[in-house]
């Protein structure tokens, strides 16, 4: 593939003395999904933070490089990596309920993100919220948009999360464990939405996540993270093969072999990694 | 009905009775009836007169008013200000609420009503008595802020580190909007410190009057009724001298029974 890649990471990332991110490498096409799969503790929440610049308000330093359409976004000054985060690059967090503001309505979330980005004001906001709303299958009428975080299921809270994170149609969305507090069901009809957006849209995804289940059913690509660096990087057809230590002991962890699973997965829209792509509308 | 019901009830009926003897009563806080000086109770003074022949009632409804609206207000202002430096301090980058923490240190190191004595003597002793009683409360609400701020910035540091504040700022929120979105968080904490401002301001006041540093004759205030108890003559003469004590330690322990309750 001689297209420039929409992402290319090469970072190294520490806390005070503490490296945690040793040597991290990629390359994100576009219309891509990436899943990166590591166990706990193997740096997946300081790379989010470090791609979306935010690592100095958790108190950590990044150093290399993070390419983003061509401009490195660690050189990026804050005010222009501000107008980036949210309207180019968005974020699906971990734990839908307290990454939502327990003090304010879901309505209030929309409008402080939809300003931050977007002058155009509310009429502007209802219009794309009834289509974004539908998308992720939830009600956009005013009782429901209300309604405290507190009052609505993890499920819509992250359905929430996900319509916030897509409100301005970002290049790229990164989802950071989104179902890992999520009960079986759930966990599926979110997959089956982030897979309709990358098939619909042709979305980039980076889908990092520790179960190695659901990255199968949604990547194009599996990377592997272990101890701070990218061990393993390999297209999903192939990660049966895998051979480094980290990828063998997250394969045997699983009930079945990966081929398997790769092989109940429900490509309805196009069976090739970037068959979205070629569909994109 | 809970205490904290029965409270608010029983305060806002003492506020509604103070009103309605000021509305009622022909007697005014300043008119001297040099006829009967501390008189006790009758038809024309229910409750008797003080030194200058004033209505002991009147006055002390006057300064119920008085001590609670303008407590009230100096708390508003405190918790404000309050509110402004701690989530700023919290939000802001490091140095600034660094510096801001060492002057709330500074503020609550030094002695307080010492500084408040000296403060309020400072001023002019002609000041007129509206004046007084604007300069007095607006002393205290310059000076309470630090041990709220302080209270605010350590439960605004939290907010800061909240994983919504994080995801707001993965949104691409600006530093204003961030501010206003941690606003409402703060509430709790905020209400029970006004609340608790409250009756601190109404004391302090009753203190510096006590002294005679604070709201200024004719203008009656609890401070400036207490000072009457130094002569133990007057009080074997009328027990009537309790009554504003009484009165006043009463709205302190409801408002107190409020703020638990909170």
């Amino acid at each position: 593939m001689n297209r420039e890649a929409l992402l290319r990471v090469n970072l190294q990332a520490r806390y005070s003395n503490k490296p945690v991110l040793h040597d991290i490498r990629f390359e994100l096409q576009r219309g891509e999904v990436l899943g990166l799969v590591g166990t706990s503790g193997a740096g997946k929440s300081t790379l989010v933070l470090s791609l979306l610049g935010l690592l100095p308000w958790r108190n950590g330093r990044v150093t290399g490089e993070v390419i983003f359409e061509g401009q490195n976004l660690l050189t990026l000054p804050e005010r222009e990596m501000r107008k980036l985060r949210g309207r180019h690059v968005a974020l699906i967090p971990q734990s839908p309920m307290t990454a939502l503001n327990s003090a304010i309505s879901l309505q209030r979330h929309f409008e402080e993100a939809w300003r931050a980005h977007d002058k155009s004001g509310r009429p502007a906001l209802m219009n794309r919220l009834q289509v974004l709303l539908a998308e992720v299958q939830l009600p956009s009428d005013v009782p429901f948009l209300s309604r405290r975080p507190s009052q609505i299921s993890v499920g819509q809270a992250q359905r929430i999360l996900i319509a916030l994170a897509l409100l301005h149609r970002p290049t790229l969305i990164i989802a950071d464990e989104p179902t890992s507090a999520l009960d079986a069901v759930t966990q599926s009809q979110i997959i089956e939405l982030l897979k309709g957006l990358n098939h619909r849209y042709g979305a980039t995804l980076l889908y990092i996540s520790h179960d190695l289940v659901s990255v199968l059913q949604l990547s194009d690509r599996i990377a592997v993270l272990d101890e701070g660096r990218i061990v393993e990087s390999l297209p999903v057809a192939e990660f049966g093969q895998a051979r480094h230590p980290a990828a063998r002991s997250l394969i045997s962890a699983l009930v079945v072999p990966p081929d398997v699973l790769l092989s109940f997965r429900d490509d309805k829209e196009g069976k090739l990694p970037l068959a979205g792509l070629a569909k994109r509308q | 009905m809970t205490f904290a019901h029965l409270a608010r009830w029983l305060l806002t009926g003492l506020v509604l009775f103070a009103f309605v003897v000021l509305l009622v009563s022909r007697n005014s806080y300043s008119n001297q009836d040099r006829e009967s000086p501390l008189a006790g109770a009758s038809v024309l003074h229910p409750a008797g007169t003080d030194a200058l022949g004033r209505d002991r009632l009147v006055r002390a409804a006057f300064a119920l008013l008085l001590s609670t609206g303008g407590a009230v207000t100096a708390s508003a202002v405190t918790t404000a200000a309050a509110a402004g430096v701690g989530t700023l301090a919290a939000f802001g980058p490091a140095s600034v609420g660094w510096l801001a923490m060492l002057v709330c240190d500074v503020f609550l190191a030094l002695p307080w009503l010492f500084l408040l004595m000296m403060v309020r003597s400072a001023l002019p002793l002609t000041t007129s008595p509206a004046n007084s009683a604007a300069i007095t409360f607006l002393v205290l609400a310059a000076l309470g802020w630090p041990a709220c701020a302080r209270a605010v910035y350590r439960g605004a540091l939290g907010l800061r580190k909240a994983e919504w504040a994080l995801q707001a700022r993965a949104g691409g929120l600006r530093s204003g909007q961030t501010f206003r979105y941690a606003l409402p968080n703060l509430l709790s904490l905020l209400l029970p410190q006004f609340l608790i401002s409250i009756p601190a301001f109404v004391i302090a006041e009753a203190n510096l009057g006590a002294l005679g540093l604070g709201i200024g004759e004719p203008l009656p205030s609890w401070g400036g009724m207490l000072l009457e108890l130094d002569n133990s003559a007057l009080l074997v003469q009328t027990r009537w001298v309790y009554l504003p004590v009484a009165l006043l330690i009463l709205m302190l322990l409801l408002l107190e029974a409020l703020v638990a309750e909170v």
